[in-house]
């Protein structure tokens, strides 16, 4: 074939339209960049979507791009620009790492390059933003709102009445869009004030002063005196001292330690809720941020609380009352403590894949003792609990014993002190603690104070609770009466505050344990990576202030309620015909303790190379072992987590749980291989089947049932042999059927060869036959040739006689010659020369049909040759 | 708003339909315009033989079509190769590419022949005609073994064997690339030669790494003198790394494996940069290239399989920004410089980020991985589909054209990209179904999952090696321990036999008594070591290691 094809090349093809025509994005397909800068001119504000067509989040970004273009077409330039084409300008100039590449210009401002999520959504907010980088902040309600947003705020005032133009204005005003450069979220706000009465109620007294915004430390302004009023500085400046009470977390999807930075500060709550930047009131995250604000408020400094009201009641007239009144009203609303100290115990659980616990509240009855005081919440001296401990544990039974939903409680006298008694309320908690957060709260509220209690009866052996950090400050355990205000700073167990889109980041959800099936996508998490646990806000109670608030409390107290979450795989549906048993979290403690089989249960991961070659031997050993007596299961510990004591470090792992020593479980040992009798062996060495007592009627029993198993093993191995003989017998059946068809095929053969002899002896005929006419004509050929000697012999001699003759002529023409000369001696020889005319003159005839004669055996041979060719 | 769990389901499928329509437009026009060559050339419309003539398009393609879930076509091209591919002819041949391609490609479609509704003949898996193709293919190619080393020649005549005056040069993937396929011909037609020779050579690599732990690129094979001593996971050695830990899960084989971590190790330390791994001296550990190669991204599947998914994922995002740059990963990319090197600029539409992303995405489900797989389609589709099917890259920067469609488009691409989005194919099956097939040498469990893939992306079946002969002297034992489990009175003590082992292991005691008492729990993990053929359980970080998120390690 054509050589020259290995050379064949194409060039790309070349670029076509991107966004359709009618689309209302300039769509510059062979990348005209100058044309792009030219464009820049018409309009204040230009949106640039730099693209490759072949990129995929180029084609999913476009939709996105359309939908805002088709919202703000009137208000901001959008040009989309090919800047893949290498014939294209914006190819030759820029050099892109990755597409689309988003890039605003405010009028010369620019480029502020937008990193955040390519959604419709938030596009056109940060487009918004950039159209409007600072808010006019016109009245002293407005500015309140402005200040009670959980994202930073900066304000600045500035006069008009002045001049048209303050100075620093701009400057300021080319902060607020410089800080977007910087931060694309958008997570600092910047504002304006031009009314100076609204300016003095965050005592800004001078036209240019800039006013940094917090909740938690006490609000900055800008130092004129210390650094350059740039539009750099001024951001910077904000940026660094800015306070982030709660933060959104946006991972872009790139490789980040984005996650891993923030949640290695410690244990962090993380809030999944839907979120519309686009909104105008986000109800939820207000009562979220209120939360987050009352949390992290530890001095309570005036303008927290302040902002605190407002959020709480954004609408209510009482805001025009001043600071100091708005403090007034918060110490009044805030709760005094009446309540004895108290201390939450958590009691040991026999087995921890329970989902209840073991609460009990125990407090300390004083009285005489100290009282506590308006300001601070009662909290035990650590003495005073230990000693109630003490106490409590020698009586503990009592509580063990009674298993009940209800709240049981009693009373006992200290062992130590006449003056104080303790009561225990103790019931049984399980993952709706929120209910038993409210009935307490009225239990504690009577001066008998609860205790709660739930155990089993066999559990005496585990019943020493333990007590974390001795030498710590036990902080307040009431939880009635522990307030969330500035826990963050009294707890030793702070907990760092994020939001997250659950539009977009709904999977992290999902991965910590969210139900897939909900459709309102609200969750919370509190995540300790550090500890390697999470617990989860029960998703069946609405994400609100107050759960989030319980939520955040039962983390903080010392004997935490909340249990590790253990997140479980839906998606496994128990399957009666599956010979190996699919065990999930929820299904681990029935399926390997509750059943009275032996267990054995192998640890897997779907990825896990090593664990997935090993199917086939788990499903022939299930299908081996007796399945009343023995379960063959398997659990994916990537998707199901267990309790601690169950965790394995290595995949595959196999443990064996033999009936009756459930607890005694075996580990197959690592370092054999793992085959069908290495498997067998180790069942056979633990099973419980063995025993070596003397045999009674129960071990009669137990005989025939152990014989009835193999009685029908072996007719299952019966079963097995006949399908192996079928087999067999197909395969017999199939080699009959071969060889009759090679039978066939050898006779087939026979006859053909018969057929071909004869035809070989047909050709053998004709090819005598044709060697006999060859022959013959070879014959033939060989006498025309001697005959054609002859003609040459004879055309010879005749030459020869010619010439002689010749040579007589010239003699006779001298003999006529001479005999003019010499008449008289010719007269004798007259009559010689006359005979030799005579024979010369039949010569010539006879050379002459010779001549004739030769032409034709010419033709003849020629013939002849023909044939035999 | 983003889209929910349903749209991103709904995603994934129509994104599967559309390689299903990329398979067919390149096969139907191999089909028409360049069977039964080798290759299509997808611009001239026509074909070419290129690593043989073999029909190589064909036999790759063939077990695509199962996992596309055409059973027809399968078994019209089943009976086609039969009848139209033949091996005694004069052509000299690449040993490894014959191997990965041909006798593998021809293995696997004999061991889903029945899952594609052939009907086999009895001794089925032991015995068929795909398979006495792939074992005559296999033939063909040892003469090549026979040299002082064991280490083959790189290329064959079918005809004649090794020419005379052949290069010794060999490259270190040409040496150690044979036991995935050959193991399996020796364990399913009971001739233990092929496994033999492979073993072999996989040792003379082994004995011949330098003293730092690592391998070279090329190697003469009669003197064991390395010619070319680039070290890294690329190419020349990527497939030596990948059929080290392959065997190891096929075979259950703790050598092999044992031989991986160390090289693991020295990679690690010597070519391990910030996720990358770049080219270093073999002796000294100098950096020599600093290039990521296209041929490299394999290595994130790899650390997968064996419960690295932490570093593979990293790896993985590393490899992906290469891909977003240019619509595709260039042979070479100068890491510091970020961008293609000269005269390395082509995208052979390779498969071997799109197969890394395959087996990430079962351990991870990170949307992340499907979204490399969507890039992959819009890429594919919009820069290398022609008229006659999809064309070579020949030059990223400017995506000019090469008139040559790779047999591994079809093999290993498509495949790797079809099996991403579709998590409910029988390859991914987990163990939950399975079929029982009764041979002459008993009873015998397949298609329990856990496929092995081969370097051109065929699948093997691990159940099918206990399948044939092995399984009878199996069977008895299994048998006598059954009796003994119905019997009432235990006579024997039962003692595990340890592992055919062939490295070095420490002293024998019975681990039955070890691990039945607590002591022997304690025991073993203060030894520390554990199984070799085994996956460390993921970290609790590992939850929220998606949608780009990686953790530093706590230590």
């Amino acid at each position: 074939s054509c050589s020259r094809a290995k050379d064949v090349t194409m060039p790309a093809k070349l670029p076509v339209n991107f966004f359709s025509t009618r689309s209302p994005v300039i769509d510059l397909f062979r990348g005209q960049l100058d044309y792009a800068d030219q464009l820049r001119q018409d309009s204040e504000i230009v949106l640039y979507f730099f693209y490759a067509p072949w990129c995929g989040q180029s084609i999913a970004a476009r939709e996105e791009i359309e939908h805002v273009a088709s919202r703000l077409s009137d208000q901001v330039l959008f040009v989309a620009v090919n800047c893949w084409w290498n014939q294209g300008k914006c190819r030759k100039q820029k050099h892109f790492f990755y597409f689309p590449v988003i890039h605003l210009y405010h009028q010369s401002f620019g480029p502020i390059e937008y990193k955040g999520p390519m959604s419709a959504v938030y596009i056109e907010k940060f487009v918004r933003r950039v159209m409007t980088p600072l808010l006019y902040i016109s009245s002293r309600s407005k500015l309140l709102d402005f200040l009670s947003n959980y994202e930073p705020g900066v304000v600045g005032f500035f006069e008009f009445n002045a001049s048209p133009q303050p100075p620093g204005y701009l400057t300021f005003f080319t902060s607020a869009l410089h800080s977007l450069k910087k931060d694309y979220l958008g997570t600092v706000r910047f504002g304006v004030v031009t009314d100076k009465r609204v300016a003095e109620e965050i005592s800004l007294v001078h036209s240019g002063s800039v006013y940094l915004h917090r909740h938690a430390n006490t609000s900055l302004i800008y130092p004129k005196d210390i650094m350059n009023f740039t539009a750099e500085n001024i951001c910077k400046w904000a940026l660094e001292n800015r306070e982030m009470l709660i933060r959104w977390l946006r991972p872009h999807g790139g490789k980040s330690l984005l996650l891993n930075n923030e949640l290695k500060k410690g244990p962090a709550l993380l809030i999944f809720i839907p979120y519309n930047p686009l909104a105008e009131i986000h109800p939820l995250l207000d009562e979220i941020t209120k939360v987050a604000l009352e949390y992290h408020k530890c001095n309570k400094s005036q303008a927290a609380e302040a902002d605190l009201q407002h959020v709480g009641d954004s609408d209510s007239p009482a805001f025009d009352s001043s600071v100091p009144d708005a403090h007034l009203k918060f110490s009044e609303t805030f709760p005094i403590a009446k309540y004895p100290c108290c201390n939450t115990v958590v009691l040991p659980q026999w087995h921890s894949i329970s989902r209840t616990h073991n609460v009990c509240e125990l407090c300390v009855n004083q009285t005489l003792g100290v009282k506590p005081n308006k300001v601070h919440v009662p909290h035990c001296n650590f003495l005073e609990i230990e000693a109630a401990l003490d106490s409590f544990y020698l009586q503990e039974h009592t509580f063990f014993q009674v298993i009940s939903n209800t709240i049981e409680c009693s009373n006992f006298l200290s062992f130590y002190s006449p003056f104080s008694y303790y009561t225990a309320c103790c019931r049984t908690v399980n993952r709706h603690f929120l209910s038993f957060i409210s009935s307490e709260k009225t239990i504690f509220q009577t001066p008998k104070v609860a205790f709660s209690s739930h155990g089993k009866k066999d559990n005496t052996q585990f019943s020493i609770p333990h007590i974390e950090d001795r030498n710590c400050f036990i902080p307040d355990l009431n939880i009635s009466s522990m307030n969330i205000t500035g826990l963050s700073c009294r707890t030793n167990k702070t907990l760092n505050l994020y939001l997250l889109d659950s539009n977009l980041f709904w999977i992290y959800a999902e991965r910590l344990g969210a139900s897939r099936s909900t459709h309102l996508k609200e969750f919370a998490a509190i995540v300790d990576l550090k500890e390697e646990v999470h617990y989860v806000l029960d998703q069946n109670q609405s994400l609100v202030g107050p759960t989030l608030e319980n939520f955040i409390k039962n983390f903080s107290v010392l004997y935490s309620p909340l249990k590790r979450h253990l997140v479980d795989d839906p998606s496994v549906h128990f399957h009666e015909e599956h010979v190996v048993t699919e065990v999930t979290t929820s299904t681990f403690h029935q399926t390997v303790f509750l059943s009275a089989k032996n267990v054995l249960l192998l640890y897997y991961a779907q990825w896990c190379g090593f664990c997935a070659s090993l199917n086939h031997i788990f499903i022939q050993l299930a299908r081996l072992l007796p399945p009343d007596s023995f379960t063959v299961a398997r659990i994916d510990v990537t998707r199901n987590d267990l309790p601690w004591e169950f965790m394995t470090d290595r995949l595959p792992t196999i443990l064996f749980f033999p009936h009756q020593r459930k607890e005694q479980s075996v580990k197959f040992p690592e370092d054999f291989s793992v085959n069908l009798p290495n498997l067998l062996k180790f069942i056979l060495h633990h099973s419980s089947l063995s025993s070596s007592e003397p045999c009674t009627k129960e071990c009669l029993h137990k005989e025939s049932v152990l014989q009835q198993g193999h009685i029908s093993l072996l007719e299952r191995e019966i079963q097995k042999l006949r399908s192996e003989i079928s087999a067999l017998h197909q395969a017999h059946d199939q080699l009959e059927a071969q060889l009759s068809e090679a039978r066939r095929e050898e006779q087939r053969l026979q006859q053909q060869k018969h057929t071909l002899e004869k035809q070989h002896k047909s050709l053998q005929l004709h090819s005598e036959q044709l060697q006999a006419t060859y022959d013959q004509k070879n014959r033939e050929l060989l006498e025309m040739a001697e005959k054609l000697q002859e003609l040459a012999d004879a055309s010879e001699n005749l030459l020869k006689e010619n010439a002689l003759l010749r040579i007589l002529v010239a003699s006779r023409g001298r003999k006529l010659q001479s005999k003019d000369e010499i008449e008289e001696p010719l007269q004798s020889e007259q009559t010689l020369s006359e005979d030799n005319d005579i024979s010369l003159s039949i010569a010539t005839a006879a050379l002459e049909e010779k001549r004739i004669d030769n032409i034709d055996t010419v033709e003849t041979e020629h013939s002849s040759g023909n044939r035999t060719e | 708003a983003g889209p929910g769990r349903a749209g991103a389901e709904r995603a994934c499928l129509c994104r599967r339909e559309r390689v299903r329509a990329m398979f067919y437009h390149a096969y139907e026009h191999y089909l028409e315009s360049a069977f039964p060559y080798d290759e299509l050339r997808p611009l001239t419309c026509d074909g070419q033989d290129t690593w043989g003539s073999f029909s190589l398009t064909l036999i790759d393609a063939l077990d695509t079509l199962l996992i596309l879930g055409n059973v027809s076509e399968f078994q019209r091209v089943v009976n086609v190769l039969q009848e139209g591919v033949d091996f005694d002819i004069d052509v000299n041949a690449s040993v490894f590419e014959t191997n990965i391609r041909v006798v593998g490609g021809l293995l696997s479609a004999h061991l889903l022949s029945r899952k594609a509704g052939v009907e086999v003949e009895a001794g089925w898996p032991c015995s068929g005609p795909l398979l006495r193709m792939a074992e005559e293919a296999a033939r063909k190619l040892l003469p090549a073994f026979q040299t002082p080393t064991g280490m083959p020649y790189g290329t064959v005549n079918l005809l004649h064997g090794v020419n005379p005056g052949e290069t010794p040069v060999t490259c270190t993937a040409g040496i150690g690339t044979f036991i995935v396929e050959f193991a399996t011909l020796s364990h399913l037609t009971g001739d233990p030669v092929f496994e033999d020779v492979a073993r072999k050579a996989l040792k003379a690599l082994w004995k011949n790494r330098s003293d730092i732990g690592l391998v070279g690129n090329h190697i003469d094979v009669i003197t064991a003198k390395w010619v070319a001593q680039d070290a890294g996971i690329g190419a020349g050695v990527d497939s030596y790394f990948e059929y080290l830990v392959k065997g190891a899960i096929l075979l259950q084989d703790k050598e092999l494996m044992s031989m991986f971590l160390e090289y693991n190790k020295a990679i690690k330390n010597y070519t391990k940069f910030d996720d990358w791994y770049l080219w270093v001296q073999m002796y000294k550990g100098t950096v020599s290239m600093p290039v990521f190669q296209s041929l490299e991204a394999y290595w994130p599947g790899l650390q997968s399989l064996i419960g690295d998914v932490d570093n593979a994922m990293r790896t993985f995002l590393n490899y992906y920004t290469v891909w977003k740059q240019f619509g595709g990963l260039p042979e070479f990319y100068n890491i510091p410089q970020g961008y293609t090197v000269d005269k390395r600029e082509g995208y052979p539409l390779r498969p071997e980020l799109i197969e890394s992303a395959m087996y990430l995405y079962r351990a991870t489900r990170d949307p992340t991985l499907l979204e490399l797989g969507r890039d992959a389609v819009e890429s594919i589709e919009k820069i290398s589909k022609v008229d006659c099917g999809f064309a070579t890259i020949k030059d990223l920067r400017d995506h000019r054209l090469d008139n040559r469609m790779e047999s591994f488009f079809l093999a290993e691409t498509i495949k790797y990209l079809y099996l991403l989005f579709d998590p409910d194919n029988f390859i991914h099956n987990d163990g939950s179904d399975f079929d029982v097939v009764v041979t002459a040498y008993g009873e015998c469990v397949l298609s329990a999952g856990g496929y092995v893939f081969n370097t051109e992306a065929h699948p093997i079946d691990p159940a099918a090696l206990h399948c044939c002969r092995k399984r009878r002297e199996e069977q008895w034992e299994v048998e006598d321990l059954m009796r003994e489990f119905y019997s009432q009175k235990k006579t024997k003590r039962f003692t595990l036999k340890r592992a055919p082992d062939h490295g070095e292991r420490e002293d024998a005691k019975d681990p039955a008594d070890a691990s039945s008492e607590k002591a022997g729990e304690k025991r073993n993990s203060k030894k520390s070591s554990h199984s070799l053929l085994s996956c460390p359980s993921q970290s609790f970080n590992s939850k929220l290691a998606v949608l780009g998120q990686v953790f530093l390690d706590n230590t």
